[in-house]
């Protein structure tokens, strides 16, 4: 591994002085998961590396307000599943976390280090973006909030600019019953990244949420206000034909995991199945927001 | 578990505690002093031709202390190998395969021979690389090996290494009711033992010392004295066990430039790969085989031709005896009128093959039993009863002139299918499959040892085997225990140093209980014996009166432990040495060198649910079935069973390296190359061995290890295909190519007139 | 605090119970102090990706794999590798369970996958096997079959203490 000059900010001014200093030439560090793989295969050349672990601001908790959940910045992956606030309120996320990685890389990896990565394939990112989270930025300017939905730019590429850090991302509560629940399709059963992944979410009024990852430049949130998907008296043909459309926004590659063929069709097949997963805990709600 | 052969509980294996504490030393925890750590340079490609390197920048990097080119070789640049030396310590004029160093960087930190290694500059020349089968068989692509190289040989302008011509019959003559022709694709997969190659050297005199967690230590020791044309006795090779070989950790690689380093600089100097360079330097032999089967009406074979051709690599190693090997059965274990086998070396320019658990069986196992179960489909047979008529009785040849059957095979097959309930009532989406497997354990070959009798009775026992995991030391403990009559925490055994240990061929074929168990009771035999006459001699009395046995020493009037009766016969004080061998002797005109030592015979049956809309396999339960002869250790032979079968679900549904067009390993490391993790596992596992005390070895026991791997490709393949009707030829079977193929079949059955690739899945369905 | 890339800094950690103090660069990893410097080569190298889990070890109480670990994160921290859980010679209920289980081969793949299984059994003290499977997910082993680590889980779970 090449050496770097290694900063452990005490305070967030601190953190945000340096990082308007070095600019381009700096790498972030919170979990490491990723950006320790990319060190050492010489991915990143940062003449310096900000450790964030020391700045208070920026912590690990889970707090929660009448509105939202506020996820610190560098909770780690295994803290939002064993949240029970979390695996009741926002299931598919839990349920995406769970799928990063091993336990050794969720009790490392962080869930802003996971979005600001801006994987295609990121696990996190569908049922975020299902459940509508916010990204809190902020700068030495002060704070600013973007809706995850506008986050993700590209591959590896987010709205964040220079000088700009995550402080938290907020999951705000449903105002109205709902339903939402993730799957993934892997080439092993065992740790891997996604083929694709899916997050689905119906709510009562019948919008339906789809959010689709490693099939896009970025996780694509795609939204189907007809109600139909939801209702159990549409005709199945009629439901695929919205899946359809829904789908079509997506543009699967070809790689190393899987043909664009393959993934195309594990959309359609996932995304019914999914779609019958949140409409099931749709029902199962009783009255939880 | 009991183990009925011994009295008293097993050992808990020998090595365990240091594994579970840390304690244990892999060739990587060694530390030397004055060491210079290597670092290997290699391209970005898999085939270029190198016009220059400029080391001028490596060597000014701090630390650095040299960097050797093939300039600073002798020349021409020595050549090292097990069967022809053809493999360069650098790649000479052109690199042949992705990781094929160009040079070496010493230094002194690890970190100092990285940078050197990324400073040293390659103009080089990408050339078109020979990737395929099919590449190495177009005339249009270029040569791997130098025609020049090859003087006499009827294959130098082509990329065909070595053909092999095998078989019985004729097979023109057969008479068949129907006949099936397919080719099957075999991939080329890694071993990815946990732990990555490791390799010292030391100067020693005017030797060399030489650290490589090797599993043939004696093989090594005499491709690098052949490498640079010194004595044996020159090269002393240490093997700390190896975490994890099946073959992998078998044959040389970077051990004779090492040795070359280590004299030149005066130090030692330690090369350490990273599991990517392990990937890029060790592998399997891809395969693909054309299988035509005949069979008369009531599914009796009536001929086998078998073509299969290998995808070796840039250099021969040990692939001409993999591919031999692994053809002699290529027909498989049945007995057969006539038998055509043709199996071709191809070379290419890739990873050059090595030894891997299984030693060319699997490709061909692949292929010839996913067409006996597709022969049983069409004539309306189960595919348990058509291997029953096929199979050979006890002591019946199969391949004729050589060792016949030496098991009760039919009870191997009978458990199988009995473990896996194969009559029960099957749910939808679900298949089973049976598979069975043989292969020939040793040929030619030799194990020595020798067993010390230390002055106060306790024993040393030296041996070459290697213990890779298998539990070697565990059931050599038993074995002397036994013999003996001396508790195993008064026994040691000894392993992994050429100059302390004596000869052994190698730990591989699963040959080590036979071989080395037999060689080890004969050294303890011996032992007994000498100890015997010794006391007669200093006793004076005659040698009936002496008894040596189970601890004691049986004298007219009086019984003494082993140290008592030492005292009594060493009166200088001393030791008793026995030394035994065990061998089988070569011979002539044999296509393998000599007789197969036993078959390792193994059957596999698995029921799996397949998802018909995404194409993903789940296991139910999979079941091993073991001819083991005697089991010495359960424990031990159960937990070798089961990871050889985990293995084989490797290349059966996830495992192969996939290339570039510029030879590159595309999933080069562990996050694509994916091998199965604990999540992977079949629901349920059963090991089952079969012990009917008929092999060559102690208490007639056969080797084991290699089994389940073997066949476990046709029996998921089989259980696939009944699952989800489709007939899919390569491997391995991930989910995305059963997709395809249920696609496919779909687009077909969707088509009517359109004829089906071979009317299997109107038989499969209805069973 | 700053470090620059040429200067080695001392960090302090407590490893094992023990308090050790290391000189270290930035780009030098935690694998690499506990191998190296502190001479605890009981865990392993391998992947260094994080998805083999040969160099797990516990780091301030959870399992982490210590090849993304950089060491001057790990300053101030507790580290338990495999050579702490057995100090005085007994050894703990896993590294029993996983020899009498027959769960060791090789035994490369063993230290991190017993620190695993110390951590999953720190957050569920009787996993089921289900949960075992997840707990052991990220480490990799090629000569067993998986199935007697999680027996030698749930033995070690059943055990007196």
């Amino acid at each position: 591994m090449r050496s770097f000059a290694y900063a452990r900010p005490e305070s967030l001014n601190e953190a945000l002085a340096l990082l308007n200093e070095y600019g381009p030439a700096a790498t972030i560090l919170a979990g490491g998961t990723d950006v320790v793989v990319r060190l050492r295969t010489g991915r990143v050349l940062p003449a310096i590396v900000i450790d964030l672990k020391r700045v208070p601001a920026l912590h690990a908790d889970i707090l929660e307000t009448d509105t939202r959940l506020r996820v610190g910045a560098r909770t780690v992956m295994a803290d939002l599943v064993a949240d029970e606030r979390v695996r009741s309120r926002f299931p598919a996320l839990a349920e995406a976390a769970h799928e990063v990685g091993s336990i050794q890389i969720r009790n490392r990896a962080t869930l802003a280090g996971n979005i600001c990565n801006a994987s295609p394939a990121a696990d996190t990112a569908p049922p975020l973006l299902v459940y509508g989270a916010v990204v809190n930025l902020v700068n030495a300017t002060g704070p600013r909030s973007i809706p995850l939905a506008h986050f993700f730019k590209g591959p590896g590429r987010t709205a964040m600019e220079r000088g700009e850090l995550v402080e938290s991302i907020d999951l705000p509560f449903a105002k109205q019953r709902q339903g939402a629940a993730f799957a993934r399709a892997t080439r092993r059963l065992g740790v891997d990244l996604a083929t694709i992944n899916i997050a689905c979410l119906v709510k009562a009024s019948g919008q339906t949420l789809f959010a689709y990852g490693a099939v896009a430049p970025t996780p694509l949130l795609v939204s189907d206000d007809s109600g139909k998907l939801a209702d159990a008296n549409c005709g199945e043909d009629e439901k695929l034909s919205i899946l359809e459309n829904l789908i079509a926004h997506t543009a699967p590659i070809s790689d190393v995991r899987a043909s664009h063929e393959y993934r195309e069709a594990l959309l359609m097949v996932m995304s019914r199945r999914v779609l019958d997963a949140a409409i099931a805990r749709l029902h199962d709600q009783e009255g939880l927001l | 578990m009991k183990n009925h052969r011994f009295t008293g509980e097993p050992p808990i294996r020998v090595g365990g505690v240091e594994r579970v504490t840390g304690a244990q030393r892999y060739a990587a925890d060694l530390r030397f002093e004055n060491v210079l750590h290597l670092k290997l340079v290699h391209l970005d490609c898999g085939h270029a031709r190198i016009k220059s390197i400029d080391i001028s920048d490596a060597l000014k990097v701090e630390g650095v202390y040299g960097v050797v080119t093939t300039a600073d070789l002798p020349q021409p640049v020595p050549r090292f190998g097990p069967t022809v030396m053809d493999w360069p310590l650098l790649a000479v004029n052109e690199t042949k395969f992705f990781g094929e160093p160009v040079a070496v960087v010493a230094a002194e930190t690890i970190d100092a021979a990285q940078i050197g290694a990324q400073a040293v500059k390659v103009d080089f020349e990408e050339l078109p690389a020979v990737l395929s089968i099919d590449d190495a068989l177009n005339p249009e692509m270029p040569l791997v090996r130098e025609p020049e190289l090859r003087p006499g040989d009827k294959f130098a302008n082509t990329n065909i290494f070595k053909e092999w011509n095998l078989g019985h019959g004729n097979i023109e003559a057969a008479k068949s009711a129907f006949v099936l022709e397919h080719i099957y694709s075999f991939p080329m997969v890694t071993h990815f033992a946990i732990e990555p190659h490791a390799f010292i050297a030391a100067p020693d005199e005017d030797g060399v010392t030489i650290w490589s967690p090797n599993q043939h230590p004696f093989v090594l020791q005499k491709v690098v004295a052949a490498t640079f044309k010194w004595p044996l006795s020159r090269v002393r090779i240490i093997a700390p066990d190896p975490g994890g070989g099946f073959g992998g950790k078998g044959w040389p690689l970077y051990e004779s430039l090492l040795a070359f380093l280590a004299l030149k600089f005066k130090r030692p100097v330690r090369l350490v790969l990273t599991l990517e360079e392990t990937f890029q330097n060790v592998r399997r032999a891809s395969a693909r085989a054309t299988v035509r089967s005949g069979f008369d009406a009531a599914g009796h074979l009536t001929f086998q031709e078998v073509s299969t051709d290998y995808l070796i690599g840039a250099y021969a190693a040990v692939a001409p005896r993999v591919v031999s090997k692994g053809s002699f059965v290529a027909g498989g274990p049945y007995v057969c009128p006539h038998v055509k086998i043709r199996a071709r070396a191809i070379l290419s320019h890739t990873t050059p093959s090595t030894a891997f658990r299984g030693f060319g069986t699997p490709q061909g196992s692949w292929g010839v039993e996913s067409q006996l179960t597709e022969a049983a489909a069409r004539l309306g047979i189960d595919p348990v009863e058509i291997r029953r008529r096929n199979l050979p009785k006890y002591h019946e040849e199969f391949v004729p002139n050589t060792t016949p059957c030496d098991g009760n095979w039919f009870e191997v097959l009978e458990a199988a299918a009995d473990h896996i309930g194969w009559d029960t009532p099957l749910a939808k989406h679900r298949g089973r499959g049976i598979a069975l497997g043989v292969k020939s354990s040793s040929t030619a070959a030799s194990s020595q040892a020798m067993a010390r009798m230390l002055f106060d009775g306790s024993v040393l026992i030296l041996t070459g085997t290697s213990d890779m995991g298998q539990g070697a030391r565990t059931v050599y403990t038993q074995l002397a225990s036994d013999n003996l009559g001396v508790p195993y925490d008064r026994i040691r055994i000894v392993m992994g140093d050429t100059n302390v240990v004596p000869f052994d061929n190698s730990t591989s074929a699963s040959r080590s209980t036979v071989f080395m168990g037999n060689a080890i009771l004969s050294a303890c035999n011996d032992l007994k014996s000498k100890f015997h006459d010794l006391m007669a001699k200093e006793l004076d009395i005659s040698a009936d009166e002496v008894e040596v046995d189970s601890g004691k020493v049986k004298i007219p009037g009086r019984t003494m432990t082993f140290a008592e009766a030492l005292k009594v016969c060493l009166p200088t004080r001393g030791e008793i040495i026995g030394l035994g061998t065990y061998s089988n002797p070569p011979v002539e005109g044999h296509p393998l060198g000599a007789h197969p030592s036993f078959w390792e015979f193994n059957a596999v049956a698995t029921e799996l649910e397949v998802d018909p809309e995404t194409g993903t396999v789940h296991l139910i339960k999979l079941v091993v079935v073991s001819d083991v002869g005697e089991a010495l250790n359960p424990l031990q032979v159960e937990a070798q069973d089961e990871g050889s079968a985990i293995m084989g679900l490797g290349h059966s549904l996830m495992e192969h390296m996939v290339h570039d067009k510029h030879g590159r390993i595309v999933n080069l490391g562990a996050l694509d190359y994916r091998i199965p993790t604990i999540k992977d596992i079949p629901l349920v596992m059963e090991s089952v061995f079969i012990e009917n005390g008929d092999g060559p070895g102690p208490f007639g026991s056969k080797g084991v290890g290699e089994g389940g791997l073997l066949s476990i490709a046709a029996a998921v393949g089989a259980a696939v295909n009944q699952a989800a009707g489709v007939s899919i030829r390569d491997l391995p079977l991930t989910a995305e190519r059963i997709w395809r193929a249920i696609q496919e079949r779909s687009q077909h059955l969707e088509e009517p007139g359109k004829t089906q690739d071979s009317g299997l899945q109107a038989d499969m369905v209805s069973r | 605090m700053i470090a620059t890339a040429a200067e080695a800094v001392r960090i302090h950690l407590t490893v094992n119970g023990e308090e050790r103090s290391v000189k270290v660069l930035p780009h030098h990893i935690l694998l690499d102090v506990l191998r190296d410097q502190l001479g605890l080569t009981g865990t392993k190298e391998c992947c260094l990706q994080g998805e083999c889990g040969a160099c797990t070890v516990l780091l301030n109480g959870r399992a982490v794999d210590s090849c993304l670990v950089l060491a001057l994160e790990a300053d101030g921290g507790e580290v338990l590798t495999i050579e702490g859980l057995a100090p005085d010679g007994k050894l703990d209920a896993l590294q029993t369970s996983f020899l009498e289980k027959g769960a060791v081969q090789c035994g490369f793949c063993i230290p991190g996958m017993i620190l695993s299984a110390k951590y999953l059994m720190k957050t569920t003290p009787h996993p089921t096997r289900e949960e075992i499977q997840d707990g052991l997910a990220g480490n990799l082993c090629r000569c067993a079959g998986y199935y007697r680590m999680i027996e030698a889980v749930v033995a070690a779970s059943e055990a007196k203490p």
